[in-house]
């Protein structure tokens, strides 16, 4: 049961028919996990925290600089220097004290990654670069983790979608296969913000569709989004049965 | 015969292969990804994967910003 204030609070949700109470007691008990408190990870977290994802974890190991803040909207400039996943979670707890936040402040290795999605319902890969994303991927696959992922450089989004808890899911392996390839990424090829940010914000889109039991248009697609002329391309990504990470499955 | 790159119009050889037309193109075989007809042809069919007269091939790199 929802208490009075939470009826308050959610009331433009409960609203709806697509999510209502069922729905919201649904986001209550979610947890997710998102890794990479930057210009992804900023509107995801915001926007999840306001919509009453009741247990957020946060990982990121940086502490904010001052170029940061032309894209990474949780932060001002008096945070400049302190740790992100600290200013973000004391932010979120401001914008919902119905919800429970917890910080990693550190760059999860495997063994730690693999221990925090026996806690995770949901992941959100919004971190920066290709290592990360074949980690974050890879545990994912052996937990059966649902994985939305967001990128973003210059005015060029991506975004795709893989339930992992489904055996015949393809994965972002399949799709980009090697971590060593000289990735492009915001430090070497800038972004433009509301790029980012729109990114961002349709993971937490799909991260409450994925909870109040809402199909995914993205479920084992890749969307790439052009900022410039704001076109949208979709590809279907088929499993690839050579897969070092999910072939096997 | 004459195929689509990025929305482009690119004359191939017939029997052309994924990774041929990548290096006819001059493209980068790390970190490219490739989708004909708006599905992915994942990297280890880029050998097999022979290109049709028409198809609409799309052409994008790994982006990892975030």
């Amino acid at each position: 049961m929802l208490n009075d204030a939470e009826l308050l609070r959610y009331s433009r949700h409960l609203l709806l028919e697509d999510v209502g109470e069922t729905g919201q007691l649904a986001l209550k008990n979610a947890k997710v996990l998102i890794i990479g408190m930057g210009g992804l990870g900023s509107p995801a977290s915001l926007y999840l925290a306001a919509a009453g994802i009741g247990h957020l974890v946060l990982s990121d190991f940086d502490s904010i600089e001052v170029s940061n803040l032309q894209r990474q909207i949780t932060y001002q400039s008096d945070d400049v220097g302190d740790s992100k996943v600290e200013v973000t979670k004391r932010k979120l707890q401001q914008i919902n004290p119905e919800i429970k936040v917890r910080s990693i402040n550190k760059s999860m290795q495997a063994d730690q990654l693999t221990m925090e999605l026996t806690m995770a319902d949901l992941v959100l890969d919004c971190t920066d670069n290709m290592q990360s994303r074949q980690l974050i991927n890879k545990a994912c696959v052996d937990a059966k983790v649902p994985l939305i992922v967001g990128a973003a450089i210059r005015f060029e989004g991506q975004l795709m979608f893989f339930d992992h808890s489904e055996a015949d899911s393809p994965c972002y392996h399949c799709l980009f296969p090697s971590s060593e390839e000289q990735t492009l990424n915001c430090s070497n090829s800038g972004i433009i913000g509301p790029v980012v940010g729109t990114i961002g914000t349709l993971q937490a889109l799909e991260v409450i569709k994925y909870f109040v039991g809402l199909p995914s248009g993205i479920k084992n697609k890749l969307k790439l989004f052009d900022g410039k002329t704001l076109d949208w391309q979709t590809f279907v990504i088929n499993k690839d049965p050579t897969c070092k990470v999910c072939g096997h499955l | 015969m004459k195929i689509q790159v990025n929305e482009q119009v690119v004359e191939v050889a017939d029997n052309t292969n994924i990774e041929r037309l990548l290096l006819q193109l001059d493209k980068p075989l790390m970190g490219s990804a490739v989708a004909v007809n708006q599905e992915v042809i994942t990297r280890s069919q880029w050998e097999s994967y022979i290109i049709n007269e028409g198809d609409n091939i799309s052409l994008f790199q790994a982006i990892a910003g975030g």
